[in-house]
């Protein structure tokens, strides 16, 4: 004679095997998760390669490290008019082993001579994959870092977003009334306010780390509009006839809230979820792009870094400043997003194949 | 003069599962002006019958043999513009659940002219309006239906604006699946004498499939009962109803209660219908067959009907079984 | 009824009047004032920075400010703007308002329009091999880390290539002797484009009605092509001939805006109106139609996708609520002198009253665009429309 709580285990384990299932035959799904994992593993890569020994911390650490790299230049002088024999337009000279004569400042070279210089921004190399920054960083490094950043402030964000969203959702559905009617006026209000302006605002008083940055999306995005779509869901399973039986077997207002009410809407709660992720890890990056975030290394940072020393207009010359850092965000949040697709297709089977 | 021949036609649906032969050496046919009849229970293969008819089975099915033979010509493996020719102006259909189908944001009128300029692109507006008021009159519906959107009609309505569209490019052959399964008994009496009366001031065929045997007996010349995707039982409706032999029909004819005679105890079947995947092996039937053979659960049967009389045939294996 | 929107009403006023208290505490919570500058001048004696103070009432206890405030807001006393005195907000921002609406109500219509027709022939042709890679590029569009693909756009469109202009949104060395301010030809540019849209519109319901369908096309066609033709008869007369090379400037600088925001909007909708379509078309009445012998394209644009419209719609109107926000970043990076660009200059110096009228404006425009979806949702599902009647 089984007991209850060992069958309804085994059902859901069986529910959850059939849902992967049907995951895996969403082709978006899978090509998501993925793009989701590599990332992963780069997160956790570079603690190991720290760990391990393999990286010397020294060189290789994305905020503090420093590598030494130095090439020979050859001084020349560019001309005021182009163009001409040896260069075409202004971008080419000086040359990526040349080094313009009126920018040494310290030095007696002439024109014609070699010098040894310090060579940062250092182009991808053996010992650098994706080469260094201008403070000789390694990007590779400043990379993974970024993985690690995003990560966590996206399912932290995320998590306590759709959290708040769900029990506000719930109760505006359940009580009804007035409880309801404050709750959607407040989304109201929430919504009002136009998001960008508002992060602004916060991170002018306060300088935000990346637990605070979490902590204040998730609260924006928990309080908004994702609150009404909850409450419209919670709607209709309260309407349906398994919630009158429960109250009529006795079934208090808490426990039917919990587990009949909570169980149908998850579905929707977790792909909001997983949306969550991507607008908190764009967001993440467009305010450090704007320079606007304390945080010490996040592939927002890098690009806002190319940007303020100059090096996104010298095109391809130092792409390995820009392009990494930008390719990462759209593929990560491109990530989720993706497997936020399969999961629809999970839970709703009129989007299946077949 | 047969309108349509079907023979030996072969459908499966491929899925996650393995492939499900719903349609299995099916073969019948019907003439013109005869109304036609196909019962047996949910999920014995009417309705993939009657969707490969039009080839309108889901993108998993494919019919993989058989022909199917409408006014002379193979309509298996024509291509899409050329079905297109045949759909609705040669045969048309009224669905189960007529319900939905309706655009909800399109108006009657309007979605029963979509088809009539398909098919006949050189009428006016007012012609097909016309037409359109005609039929209305014949399934008893009021002209100001045709402004109307599908919401704001009752279900009965609905029904007979489907019927009114199935008419719309006189077609030569209509089949009916399950027409009046979701509608109250009044409704429904109302609706099979449309029907009739459609089909002899029209003179149509009509296919009429069913798990209601009361309503197939009223309303067909004659019929075929399908079990497991096979045709079991086909003939002449007065036949197969005074003298059923296979044993599924006489189940099938004893758990219906009638109001004349003495009362009798009802005979259920018991079970569920059984699954339709690597079927080679044994007779179908012969899980619920009330007095199996030894032989029934191992033998390789294939379906065939023996000759019982001139219009009456009984797959060969279940005679006078049970 | 009435006494439904009486309530929803009185608690508007109530949400909208919170909302403008709890900006302008956020406002005020800001470190620092606008005036701070004024400290560090060494010539100023700092009696002249406590003055400023005084003259603007900022030495006034908060809570009074507020009411202050919120007294002359209702009253339609906007202040005047703390940076650029003696201009008020109104006036600022009426004068940047039109450069947003133009740049983005552009992008918008475009990326609806290719974002549905996308989206629609994705839904149609699922499981293909070309569907499967367009809609992960569209997610990676929509993913896209925005700041970074403008600044590519910008560098290879305008540095590279040397096609487009790099920011601003004229040339100023060409408008010294311009006898308009770029005001007057941002509005006839937008009146231009609104009356040339109104008339399409208008075209298109009234061809519903023919019947054949070739004819339909012809009509619709000819008439793209005579708008197209009064369009330049139009701007080559009289006081708009002398106009015209100025609004070709202003054109010719939108390009690279409107491009780079477009391939990034129309996924969205792409997106969205694939989902929509895939759940549509497994509804029944899809099958009736192809019963009827129509054809494919005729199944999948006249009942699929116009019962997936409605959602699309609904989240184009939700998009036009944010347009302010979403320019801000654009109007950062291409130097496009909007109210993205106002707004945020205005939080960054502390602007405060015209901070506050941009908040106020923006929250105005979503509560009159929730109004306008509600409208037009109705207008698109005639279910909803006996509804709300009865």
């Amino acid at each position: 004679m089984k007991n209850e709580k060992d069958i309804a285990k085994s059902i859901r384990r069986e529910a959850l095997k059939k849902n992967w299932r049907l995951f895996r035959r969403s082709k978006l799904g899978m090509i998501g998760i993925y793009i989701v994992i590599f990332f992963f593993l780069l997160s956790i890569l570079q603690p190991i390669l720290f760990v391990t020994g393999v990286w010397n911390k020294g060189v290789y650490d994305p905020v503090v490290g420093y590598s030494e790299q130095f090439q020979e230049f050859l001084v020349v002088e560019c001309p005021t008019e182009y163009p001409t024999e040896k260069y075409k337009n202004r971008s080419d000279c000086p040359g990526r082993t040349e080094v313009n004569v009126r920018t040494l400042y310290y030095s007696d070279a002439e024109v014609g001579d070699y010098i040894i210089q310090n060579l940062q921004p250092a182009p991808p190399s053996r010992e650098h994959i994706l080469g260094t920054d201008s403070l000789g960083r390694d990007v590779f490094s400043q990379i993974m870092e970024g993985s690690q950043v995003a990560f966590i402030l996206g399912l932290l964000s995320a998590t306590l977003g759709v959290g708040i969203s769900t029990l506000l959702g719930t109760i505006a559905a359940f009580f009804g009334g007035k409880v309801d009617a404050y709750l959607m006026r407040q989304s109201d209000l929430i919504l009002m306010l136009p998001t960008l302006p508002l992060l602004f605002i916060i991170s002018a008083f306060a300088e935000l780390q990346v637990w605070h940055l979490a902590v204040v999306l998730g609260t924006i995005g928990g309080l908004g509009g994702s609150v009404i779509t909850i409450k419209s869901q919670a709607l209709q399973v309260k309407v349906k006839p398994f919630v009158d039986s429960a109250r009529i077997t006795g079934g208090s207002r808490m426990n039917i809230l919990f587990s009949h009410v909570l169980p149908n809407v998850a579905p929707l709660a977790l792909l909001f979820m997983v949306f969550s992720v991507t607008g908190a890890i764009a967001s993440e990056s467009v305010l450090s792009f704007l320079g606007l975030l304390n945080i010490d290394m996040s592939w927002g940072l890098m690009i806002y870094l190319a940007q303020v020393e100059g090096f996104i207009f010298s095109g391809m010359k130092f792409w390995w400043l820009i392009l990494p850092a930008g390719l990462s965000v759209t593929f990560l949040t491109g990530g989720f997003y993706l497997v936020g697709r399969g999961l629809d297709e999970v839970f709703n089977p009129r989007l299946r194949d077949r | 003069m047969n309108i349509l021949e079907v023979k030996d036609l072969d459908m499966s649906y491929k899925t996650i599962d393995g492939e499900v032969e719903a349609v299995k050496k099916v073969t019948f046919s019907v003439k013109e002006g005869e109304s036609f009849g196909i019962v047996g229970e949910s999920g014995c293969g009417k309705t993939s019958v009657a969707m490969s008819l039009l080839q309108l089975q889901a993108d998993n099915g494919k019919i993989t043999n058989g022909e199917i033979i409408f006014d002379g010509k193979n309509i298996v493996g024509l291509s899409e513009s050329e079905l297109r020719e045949v759909r609705w102006s040669g045969i048309s259909i009224v669905f189960q659940g007529a319900m939905n189908s309706w655009n909800p944001v399109v108006k009657i009128g309007e979605q029963i002219r979509e088809a009539m300029r398909e098919h006949y692109p050189d009428k006016t507006k007012e012609e097909n309006t016309k037409k359109i008021i005609e039929l209305f009159d014949i399934v008893g519906l009021d002209s100001s239906i045709i402004d109307r959107f599908p919401h704001e009609l009752s279900g009965g309505m609905k029904q007979r604006a489907v019927i009114a569209l199935a008419l719309s490019c006189d077609p030569k052959l209509i089949i009916a699946d399950e027409p009046t399964t979701a509608l109250d008994v009044v409704i429904q009496d109302q609706i099979l004498k449309e029907i009739r009366k459609v089909q002899d001031v029209l003179g149509l065929s009509l296919i009429y499939i069913s798990h209601d045997i009361a309503v197939i007996a009223e309303m067909t010349d004659n019929m075929a009962v399908m079990y497991a995707g096979s045709i079991v039982e086909m003939g002449k409706t007065e036949k197969v109803f005074s003298n059923p032999k296979h044993a599924y029909t006489r189940m099938l004819l004893e758990s219906t209660p009638s109001i004349v005679g003495p009362k009798k105890k009802l005979r259920s079947l018991d079970g569920e219908p059984p699954s339709l995947i690597n079927t080679d092996s044994y007779c179908l039937f012969s899980y619920r067959c009330p007095s199996p053979d030894d032989n029934c659960r191992n033998r390789n049967i294939a379906m065939e009907l023996t000759k019982i009389d001139s219009e009456h045939y009984a797959d060969k294996c279940c005679i006078n079984c049970g | 009824m009435y006494k439904y929107v009486f309530r929803r009403v009185y608690q508007l006023i109530i949400v909208f009047f919170l909302f403008l208290v709890s900006s302008y505490v956020l406002f005020d919570a800001i470190p620092g004032n606008a005036f701070q500058n004024l400290l560090l001048n060494p010539d100023l004696p700092p009696e002249a920075y406590e003055q400023v103070i005084k003259l603007y009432g900022l030495d006034k206890p908060l809570s009074e400010r507020v009411i202050l405030y919120i007294g002359n807001f209702f009253q339609g006393d906007f202040g005047y703007s703390y940076k650029h005195f003696p201009r008020t907000p109104i006036e600022l921002i009426a004068e940047r308002l039109p450069r947003t609406l133009m740049l983005f109500a552009m992008v918008n219509i475009i990326a609806f329009y290719t974002g549905f027709l996308i989206g629609k022939i994705l839904a149609w042709r699922r499981g293909s091999k070309s569907e499967t890679w367009i809609t992960v590029t569209s997610v990676f569009s929509y993913t896209i880390f925005y700041p970074w693909w403008a600044l590519m756009m910008l560098w290879f469109f305008g540095y590279k290539l040397n096609w487009l202009p790099i920011g601003k949104f004229l040339y100023p060395e060409k408008w010294y002797d311009a006898p308009y301010d770029s005001d007057v030809i941002f509005v006839s540019m937008i009146k231009f484009t609104l009356v040339v849209s109104v008339v399409q519109i208008l075209v298109y319901i009234y061809t519903r009605n023919i019947e054949s369908l070739s004819m339909r096309r012809n009509v619709r066609f000819t008439s793209l092509v005579t708008i197209a033709i009064l369009s330049l008869l139009y701007w080559n007369q009289g006081d708009l001939a002398v106009q015209k090379p100025y609004a070709m400037d202003i054109a010719y600088h939108m390009i690279l805006p409107i491009f780079t925001v477009t391939v990034v909007a129309f996924a969205g909708t792409a997106l969205l109106t694939r989902t929509t379509m895939m759940e549509v078309m497994k509804d029944d009445f899809i099958l009736t139609a192809r019963a009827k012998g129509l054809s494919q394209k005729r199944i999948r644009d006249r009942h699929a996708a116009r019962n997936a419209l409605l959602p699309v719609v609904t989240s184009f109107i939700f998009t036009i609520v944010t347009i302010i926000d979403g320019s801000v970043l654009t109007e950062t990076i291409f130097s496009w002198p909007g109210m993205g660009q106002l707004i945020l200059d205005a939080v960054l110096e502390e602007d405060i009253p015209v901070a506050m009228a941009s908040f106020s404006f923006i929250g105005v425009f979503a509560l009159i665009a929730h109004f306008i979806a509600d409208i037009s949702y109705a207008y698109l599902d005639p279910r909803i429309r006996i509804q709300s009647q009865g």
